[in-house]
């Protein structure tokens, strides 16, 4: 018994080692791949199809729709509204914190706490919140930021302190901000019309990314900077920094910018709507479908009369794998992962797909 | 003729005096009689003009620093009790069989809870004014570390393993969480409302966290107090258990077996009006109990009886077989006894509806009160010896421990804790301010809506009969001696009209403090009631750079557009330090149509990030809605041309306000200010 252990172990270790490697020894790519799609509706317990923002959460998973915030858990749905304290039906944005597993919830009416069973609601009138549209929410340690459309900010849970970053204190255009994430001790502000703002944890010092060029209808020199000034999401994970517009992708290493459009990679539209790397894989969910992205290869997923397909792009070499099942719909807006599941949000159902690979 | 002369000389004389005697003793009268509003308040100077002294000389010469033991513990051989000195800054070491005070170990500012390590090697004691814990070696006696995590250290628990250390953040209202191995923070949780007190369930699973304040609630309705349930292993909220119309949640403890979850609590019938007091049932005191298990329910028991209430219920022990319960009311001197297996027998044969009712039923505590033993002044922390047979109460405003028998449910003796030996005035006063006794069947002290002689956040229907008009958001009564008038409608033109006629009139429906009593209780609040340090948002006199701004914001004479503001509408006109009040009746704007006509007395800012709800009514339950939602058209400051983030500055800023001795300089400098402006204007 002991010995078919050994060899199961053995046989094991030599299936991923040959996995692992090409035949001249340099290492294969991580990229993941998804199938076996589901998709939830209404009809599965969802309030609305209009699902805004996915965020897992160990075993759980928070879900934010058109008509209010929904808990997956033990295969079952329970909503919450603003009868049980949901600042406003609309729930664009989430995060959970790390620190206190609080949840935080992005809304169209302000912004919840939801924690221990209860929400705490914080709006513009009653708290130092910037404006109660909630675009976007991300944990950072003590720091709860959020990206309005009356400025960025951060909420200091500790000190109950309020900051809001406007065009006033800020390298901004405009109020109006889309998304926010956290990295390397910094907080990036997607921007409308004023590219990327980075604001050092340490300093409390901003700096600004915009469009070299200044040219809103092409990207007249490519890889000078962020593609476009018209933000709409950012995602920093191991060193990378992923900015969406709806005019493209950027990707910005500390050092390089590189843009990407749907012309000339695997992108499947530059109208990007949301980005989130996981590790070294960034996804995007654009009006065009899910793409995903290791800086070598591209895969896309798209529903599909018959089911779903998934789109590969390397090298300006593309190929098309057909499946049984897709996503729910080609508008993806959100996107999340739980273990060997994604989670994607689309402006018709809620897709779960599972890692194949 | 030299003896005629004399004569006239002297009855001259006399009669210059014996007319300036009785037009002095006129003045005099009319003086006593304004400040008291009474016309039979003896005339006794001494009272007002020496015992009222605070910072200098003579106010040294006539007050003491006592003791007043607030919690204490006990060694696991129950040869020795820890008792916090909450005034005198240490803790006292007491053998209990000896009744001698064996050491003193001096620790920070105004400390509030001890705890002891399961080895007994170390003691750790919150210092709720001074926003750290020391860690005491108990061999040597000597603090060997200092943990800093939230505002107001207060209640604390070890884990299980003694790996980390909880503690409960009264004034930020959060629970910080110490790696006991990096001696650091490794996460705070957000608790309720001035959280004070925390427990552990026996298998270390869970904590349990009580609070006292209500959670914001929306206006005009009854208040709502969060019990905090966190789970030890991943160190998270688990829940918060709403408790509908209770508050002042002091204590929480958990049976042995982990069965029930048990809190003091109090029931107010704030929005009724409070001259029914005289119908009793306006003020109930009692404990809540949350079944530990699934779908397990959550209980209010009253403990007072029809015509006898219990006040101010604190400290809350559980016998080592969970069979008793022990409640200190420190309203009433009296500790109440209850039989555990009792209240299991009624909550397993009571529906739910049963339970509602029993909430407000005086009758039912007959079931499970088994004895009720007196104590000396204002009974607090307690704690059973090991064995369960005895029963230790911190007598705070007497400076001993109580040590009562548990069988027999009597005192057998009292140790002193070497405090002063004299009673002051102010001491007096405060015995006074902490006592029941001259309510209408002992509903509450003045202590129950200004616990820590501050305020309870509920708002009161205090003038009237009829429901729902002139609400009145209790204030503080902390440092208020120079700012008079008091009352928010400033009808009040001294502390002891408040607190003598007026009180007997309109709170307590019984006979008025006596004027030896209402001399004392005026001596204490006037000189005993020091706000916390701000330590909070302003640790040291320096702004952040967003109360700098916020501050400017205050001081500001234009608008954002250039105008220059009226001067009636500037903060600083109506809220110059350092009391940040002009004492003056003003309009803000904010009268509601329940309200008879009048102006408000403007209040001070002292402390005000402690003070929510605001504005008269308390209809603003954060400091952001008196401009956002309560200032449409500028009369409260001009406001509206502000940007958001110009708003978040001035909150900050007064958010750092502290006391006010630490703007006497400002004081000086907003004077001169003033007066040059004045003069340039002329």
């Amino acid at each position: 018994m002991k010995k078919t252990w050994i060899i199961a172990g053995l046989g094991l270790l030599m299936t991923l080692m040959l996995q692992a490697t090409e035949p001249d020894g340099k290492k294969t790519s991580t990229m993941p791949e998804y199938g076996k799609w589901e998709t939830f509706t209404t009809k599965n317990g969802l309030p609305a199809n209009k699902i805004y923002c996915v965020r897992a959460d160990g075993d759980r998973v928070w879900i934010g729709t058109s008509h209010g915030l929904v808990l997956y858990e033990n295969d079952e749905f329970r909503t919450f509204t603003v009868e049980d304290g949901l600042a406003h039906p609309g729930v664009l944005s989430l995060d959970v914190s790390e620190l206190t597993g609080d949840v935080w919830i992005g809304t169209l009416g302000g912004m919840n706490r939801y924690s221990g069973g209860q929400f705490t609601t914080f709006t513009q009138f009653n708290s130092g919140l910037a404006n109660d549209v909630i675009y976007s929410v991300v944990c950072d340690g003590k720091d709860v930021w959020c990206a309005t459309g009356g400025g960025a900010g951060h909420y200091n849970t500790y000190t109950e302190e309020w900051a809001i970053y406007t065009e006033r204190n800020a390298p901004m255009h405009e109020p109006w901000t889309y998304s926010v994430c956290a990295g390397d001790n910094k907080v990036f502000i997607a921007a409308w019309g004023g590219g990327v703002i980075e604001y050092q944890n340490e300093t409390g010092s901003f700096r600004d990314y915009i469009d070299p060029d200044g040219e809103m209808e092409i990207d007249l020199f490519p890889d000078d900077g962020v593609v476009h000034d018209i933000t709409t999401a950012v995602s920093h994970a191991n060193g990378i920094l992923w900015v969406a517009t709806y005019f493209g992708l950027s990707r910005y290493d500390g050092t390089h910018w590189k843009g990407y459009f749907d012309h000339d990679s695997g992108l499947s539209s530059n109208f990007i709507n949301f980005v989130k790397a996981n590790g070294d894989v960034a996804f995007f969910c654009t009006d065009e479908g899910l793409t995903s992205f290791n800086s070598e290869e591209w895969i896309t997923y798209k529903t599909t009369e018959t089911g779903g397909e998934r789109v590969y792009w390397k090298d300006g070499n593309s190929s098309t794998k057909t499946d049984a099942t897709g996503i729910a719909h080609n508008f993806t807006i959100g996107v999340d992962f739980q273990g060997d599941h994604i989670w994607v949000a689309t402006s018709y159902g809620l897709s779960r797909g599972t890692r194949i690979n | 003729m030299i003896r005629i002369k004399s004569i006239l000389i002297f009855g001259s004389i006399a009669l210059v005096i014996a007319v300036g005697l009785i037009i002095g003793h006129r003045a005099a009268r009319a003086h006593v009689k304004y400040m008291t509003a009474v016309d039979d308040h003896p005339i006794t100077c001494w009272n007002c003009h020496v015992y009222t002294q605070k910072d200098n000389f003579i106010a040294k010469m006539m007050n003491e620093t006592y003791v007043s033991p607030y919690n204490l513990t006990i060694s696991q051989d129950g040869n020795t009790l820890y008792v916090v000195g909450q005034e005198s800054n240490e803790v006292v070491l007491v053998d209990p069989a000896s009744e001698r005070v064996i050491d003193k170990i001096a620790v920070g500012e105004r400390p509030h809870t001890i705890i002891l390590s399961k080895d007994e090697q170390t003691a750790y004691v919150s210092n709720q004014w001074a926003d750290n814990i020391y860690l005491i070696d108990l061999g040597n006696k000597q603090v060997f570390d200092t943990l800093t995590g939230g505002s107001g250290p207060a209640g604390m628990v070890l884990s299980q393993e003694e790996d980390y250390l909880w503690c409960v953040n009264s004034y930020s209202s959060d629970i910080s969480v110490f790696d006991l191995d990096t001696h650091k923070e490794r996460r705070r949780l957000k608790a309720g409302n001035n959280p004070v007190s925390a427990a552990l369930a026996p298998d270390g699973s869970e904590l349990y966290v009580s609070s006292r304040r209500s959670i914001p609630v929306p206006h005009m309705t009854s208040p709502i107090t969060e019990m905090t349930v966190a789970g030890t292993k991943y160190q998270r909220v688990t829940d918060r258990k709403m408790w509908k119309d209770a508050y002042i949640m002091e204590n929480v403890r958990v049976t042995p077996s982990g069965d029930l979850a048990i809190s003091t609590l109090i029931r107010p019938k704030n929005l009724i009006p409070a001259v029914q007091i005289e119908r009793g049932w306006m003020m109930t005191h009692g404990i809540g109990i949350i079944e530990r298990k699934e779908n397990g329910r959550m209980i209010q028991l009253i403990l007072d009886e029809p015509n006898a209430y219990y006040a101010d219920p604190f400290g809350l022990v559980i016998s080592p077989d969970g069979k008793r319960a022990y409640v200190s009311h420190s309203g009433v001197n009296m500790i109440t006894a209850i039989d555990l297996d009792e209240i299991r027998k009624l909550l397993e044969e009571s529906t739910d509806e049963q339970l509602a009712i029993y909430a407000n039923h005086l009758g039912i505590s007959s079931r499970y009160v088994i004895g009720r033993i007196p104590t000396g002044a204002n009974p607090k922390g307690m704690v059973l010896s090991p064995d369960g047979s005895k029963l230790y109460v911190a007598e705070r405003l007497n400076d001993r421990i109580a040590i009562i028998n548990t069988q027999t449910l009597v005192t057998e003796k009292t140790i002193g804790l070497e405090g002063p030996k004299r009673r002051t005035v102010a001491r007096h006063g405060r015995q006074v301010l902490t006592n029941a006794k001259g309510t209408f069947q002992n509903q509450y002290a003045c202590y129950t809506c200004h616990p820590d002689v501050h305020e309870d956040g509920l708002v009161y229907n205090m003038a009237g009969t009829d429901m729902g008009r002139n609400l009145a958001n209790v204030q503080t009564l902390r440092d208020i001696g120079d700012i008079p008038p008091y009352k928010w409608n400033g009808k009040n033109q001294t502390i002891y009209k408040q607190d003598g006629m007026r009180f007997s009139t309109i709170l307590t429906r019984s006979e008025a403090f006596s004027h030896k009593e209402l001399d004392a209780l005026v001596a204490y609040i006037i000189t005993g009631n020091k706000n916390p340090p701000n330590l909070r948002f302003n640790p040291n006199g320096e702004l952040t750079a967003a109360q700098e701004r916020g501050k400017e914001v205050f001081y500001r004479d234009f608008d954002n557009f250039g105008n220059e503001i009226p001067v009636e509408n500037r903060c600083y006109t109506c809220h110059p330090p350092p009391y940040f009040t002009n004492l003056e009746m003003t309009d803000v704007g904010t009268l509601a149509d329940s309200d008879d006509p009048m102006k408000f007395d403007v209040p001070q800012l002292n402390n005000i990030y402690e003070s929510a709800p605001y504005l008269h009514d308390g209809k603003a339950p954060t400091l952001e809605e008196i401009w956002t939602m309560f200032n449409d058209d500028d009369e409260h400051g001009v406001a509206n041309d502000m940007m958001k983030d110009q708003l978040n500055d001035l909150v900050e800023y007064l958010k750092s306000i502290g006391d006010a001795k630490n703007y006497m300089d400002e004081a000086m400098v907003y004077e001169a200010s003033v007066s040059k402006k004045n003069r340039s204007k002329k």
